[in-house]
Order: structure tokens, then C-alpha cells, then sequence
């Protein structure tokens, strides 16, 4: 779990243009990789709510490929979605590059989800196959792509690794 | 003791884990088409015919099989999408078919001779006399044991046939009778073995209630939770009940099959291939539980005992817990 301060620094206003770029990044993955969301079949017009509970605000997802859509919404505007998953932003992430497995982290309580359980499974099972990097999220190719995902994955090995030591998640061990 | 090297089959729900399976060591990887054609039907699970073609050629670049499982039963009206799945996967150069409808045996021995058949666990072919009759009618090369035989009855049982035999070592247990799954038919209206699919995910809610959570199958509470403790999948087979004043797992505990501490046994036995359960489960559960098993059936074929096998597994099983099912029955 995130420090409680991150909530304050990053509240919902400031999550907002992570809605436009995200949106632009899936379009163009779906461009390169129309594979991908064909594996999510009906479940691609679906709505995902996610929700991480360390931020202050949610994301409202419809994957549809070449018309997907990402938009910040507040925490109860991700509520109405066809499926809500919850859970802290490090697992979230560890999820979509494929350093947690889905089904652990939910057995285990780790995340949540609520709603439509074809769809969440439509959506783990192609995300598990898509072998995402952050490269692949920025549509960069080459070395430039091989220094992205090297940092990017690194720094967040680091911030789990941080999380993991932190002293709240000591006082509840 | 059999001379020949015994073969380790693993699942693969999605090319990225059959790639994930065949570098983690699997001799062979098995899979299925994305439709009701196998029984493993689930949403974003599965292979389309290109997937297919393309994981063969990677699968034997790398020195592996595939075996595709058309294994549930074809409807009466309806058998073509199995026998184009069959088409498909001869097609696709795959190294055998697993299939358990005599309409799919027949047509793949009629117009497909080239490729292996494998009689699917959902047969249920547990004598010599049924075996046999598969053999002799459909030239299965290979049948894949249910879960009901003790090591006794297969080394008997491998006596007495002329075919390969693959007994499962890992994974997921069911305590109805193989290929006949009433249970999850009855609640949900959709058969496993006819639709491939066990507890169908349209029809499994999570519901958050002030006394912790409740799993739900078409609206059977199947089990609750409390705050903070694990949960798991609803299936009825393995759902918790009240009756007689007791509550508990009235038909089965929710345990994992692991004979990983009984590969020689299996091997003495006869049994030309040991199959890991998991074709929904992840690439991590897939390299963890595929590598570990590479490792024991090496040891053992060395001469030698998996004897670290269980320690390795205890995170990957169901409910944690394990057993190592009729293979050690004592109870007949």
C-alpha cells in the first residue's frame, strides 16, 4: 500500500489528464495489437471500475479497442460500473505487467471485485496472455523501449519493495 | 518399471502459457479451441485457430507437443463445431487430439489417421474391456486415467491393455464421477460436459453482506466469508452447507490432488505420462508447478525420489491443502 500522503498529493484534479493519455494509449494499443481485445470478446463493451484504494480518485475503463475509453472519475463514480476492482495501486500495476497473479491476489482478499464475474475474468485472462510492458502501453519500440521498461519496471520493484518495509504494513504484520 | 522416459503434460489456457509451459520444461502442452468444444469453456480463455497453429510451431521449436483437447460431447443436433475443431487441429499440425464423444473419436479416425488419439479423463475408461473397446474401434493410442484408480488398478489395469496410460498428478480434484458432473448442471442449467463449463462465471456473484461476504452460484450460497479470510471459486462440489446442526464441506473439502511424492510409484506402475491439471490458472502457477514437476520426474527417472516436490507446491494447491486422492485409496 501507497503512503496515506500520496492520497493528498495526487487528489482527483490532479489524476485528470491521466484520462485523455490513457485512452490514447490503449487506441493505439489496439492498433497495433487488435489480437488482444478480440480475446475479451462481448466482455470488450464492458465497463471496469478500478479503483485504487491508495489514490483519491478511480478509473472508469471500456476496453472496446479502437473505441476504448479511460476516464478519472471520483471514488463513487466508479461505483456504477459493470465490474469494480479494488485494490492498492502497486498490486494493480504488479497485475497488468504480470509480477502478481490475479487469482492469488483475490483469493487472498489482496483485491476485490464486484459485479459481473464473467467479465473480470474475460479481462484477467487477457491481460495474463497480452504479456503487457510499459513500452507496449507508450507504443515505444527498440532500445528506447528496452530503458523504458527497465526503469519503469525497476522503480516500481523498488516501490513495492518500499511498501512492503513500510511501517504501516509492519504494524499489521 | 517402464524403460521409457515418462512425459509431462501441462496446461495451457492462453499461447502466453503455453510458452510459459513449454520453457518451464513440459514434453507436452495441452490447450483447446475458444468455444464449448473442450471443458475448459471460459471467458478470455482459449486458443483461435491461428493462436493454435502458431503456439504448434513454437511448441516444436522448442522440442514439445500439443494435444488438443475436444473433450466435451457433442449435441445431437449440432456435431459440426466438433468435428471442424478436429479439423482444425489436425490441421494446425498439433501432435494429438483428446476427445471423449464417439462422434469426435470416430470422425478423427475416419479422416484423420496421421494424428494421435487420446481418450479424454471425460470417458470415464477405467477396465481393460472399455480401453479396449476404444482401441479396437477408434485406435486410441493413449487413454487418460480417471481419478478413481489406486496405483494397484492402473499397474493391473496397464497390464492388461495395449495403450498408453496418463495419470494426473496436480491439480483441482472432483468428486463426481468423471464426465458426469450433475451438480453444477442442475444449479446453473449449463453442463460441464456439454458445455464445457463447471460453475459458469455469468453465474458466480461476490456479494459484500454486513456479516462478511457471500459466494454465490445462480443464486446458491455456496459459502461465506469472513473479513479478511481467503475465499474461493463457487463450486457446489466444494461448497460449505449447514445440515444436521453442522456446517461444513458436505461433499468436498476444497483440497489439491498432488502425487508429485508418487512419480516412481506411477512409473512402476506402467504410466506413460503425467498430467498437471490448471488450463484457468495463470503463467506463474504454470511455470512454478511445471518447473517443479520437471525437476521431480528427471530425479525419479535418474533413479532417484521427488522428495522436495510437496514444499514446493503447498502455495500453488487449493485451499492449501493436498492429498494424493485414490492413489493410495484405503478405503475399498
Amino acid at each position: 500500500m501507497l503512503p496515506g500522503f500520496v492520497r493528498h498529493l495526487f487528489p482527483t484534479v490532479a489524476g485528470l489528464p491521466a484520462g485523455p493519455l490513457l485512452t490514447l494509449s490503449l487506441r493505439s494499443l489496439a492498433r497495433r495489437r487488435p489480437g488482444l481485445f478480440e480475446r475479451l470478446g462481448e466482455y470488450r463493451s464492458a465497463c471496469f471500475g478500478i479503483d485504487p484504494v491508495d489514490l483519491a480518485f478511480a478509473f472508469r475503463v471500456v476496453p472496446d479497442g479502437l473505441r476504448s475509453s479511460v476516464r478519472v472519475v471520483s471514488k463513487d463514480g466508479a461505483a456504477g460500473s459493470d465490474v469494480l476492482i479494488r485494490g492498492p495501486l502497486l498490486t494493480l500495476l504488479s497485475l497488468l505487467d504480470g509480477t502478481l497473479d490475479g487469482d492469488a491476489m483475490f483469493f487472498s482478499r489482496i483485491i476485490s471485485i464486484s459485479g459481473r464475474t464473467e467479465a473480470v475474468l474475460a479481462l484477467r485472462n487477457t491481460i495474463e496472455d497480452a504479456e503487457l510492458r510499459p513500452s507496449d502501453l507508450l507504443g515505444l519500440h527498440g532500445i528506447l523501449a528496452r530503458c523504458v521498461d527497465t526503469g519503469v519496471l525497476g522503480a516500481l520493484g523498488a516501490a513495492r519493495r518500499l511498501a512492503d518495509n513500510s511501517p504501516s504494513e509492519a504494524r499489521k504484520a | 518399471m517402464t524403460t521409457t522416459r515418462m512425459e509431462l503434460v501441462c496446461p495451457a489456457g492462453t499461447p502466453a502459457t503455453l510458452r510459459a509451459a513449454v520453457q518451464a520444461g513440459a514434453d507436452a502442452v495441452y490447450c483447446g479451441f475458444r468455444d464449448e468444444t473442450n471443458a475448459r469453456n471460459f471467458p478470455g480463455l482459449n486458443f483461435s485457430r491461428d493462436e493454435l497453429a502458431e503456439g504448434v510451431r513454437f511448441a516444436h521449436d522448442h522440442g514439445s507437443k500439443v494435444l488438443v483437447a475436444i473433450n466435451t460431447f457433442a449435441r445431437v443436433d449440432d456435431v459440426d463445431i466438433w468435428k471442424k475443431a478436429a479439423d482444425m487441429a489436425a490441421e494446425s499440425g498439433a501432435d494429438a487430439i483428446i476427445a471423449a464423444d464417439f462422434a469426435v473419436l470416430d470422425h478423427v479416425a475416419r479422416n484423420h489417421k496421421q494424428i494421435r488419439l487420446h481418450l479424454s479423463v471425460q470417458a470415464a475408461a477405467a477396465t481393460p474391456e472399455a480401453i479396449g473397446f476404444y482401441a479396437a474401434r477408434f485406435g486410441i493410442r493413449r487413454v487418460v486415467l480417471p481419478r478413481v484408480l489406486s496405483l494397484q488398478e492402473i499397474a493391473a489395469l496397464n497390464r492388461a491393455i495395449d495403450v498408453e496410460t496418463e495419470a494426473f498428478v496436480f491439480g483441482g480434484l472432483c468428486v463426481m464421477i468423471e464426465g458426469r458432473c450433475y451438480l453444477s448442471s442442475y444449479a446453473t442449467g449449463k453442463s460441464p460436459n456439454l458445455n464445457g463449463v463447471c460453475s459458469p462465471p455469468e453465474m458466480v456473484s461476490y456479494d459484500e453482506e454486513p456479516s462478511g461476504t457471500a459466494a454465490r452460484l445462480s443464486g446458491f450460497t455456496i459459502d461465506r466469508y469472513g473479513r479478511g479470510q481467503p475465499v474461493g471459486y463457487p463450486t457446489l462440489c466444494k461448497g460449505r452447507f449447514k445440515a444436521g446442526g453442522k456446517t461444513s464441506h458436505l461433499f468436498e473439502d476444497p483440497v489439491s490432488l498432488n502425487a508429485g511424492g508418487m512419480i516412481s510409484g506411477l512409473k512402476a506402475a506402467g504410466v506413460t505420462a503425467l498430467k498437471i491439471e490448471g488450463r484457468q490458472r495463470g503463467k506463474g502457477y504454470v511455470s512454478e508447478v511445471v518447473r517443479a514437476f520437471r525437476k521431480a520426474v528427471d530425479a525419479v527417472e535418474k533413479g532417484g525420489e521427488a522428495v522436495d516436490i510437496d514444499r514446493l507446491l503447498a502455495g500453488q494447491s487449493e485451499g492449501a491443502r493436498q492429498t494424493s486422492g485414490a492413489y493410495e485409496k484405503k478405503w475399498r
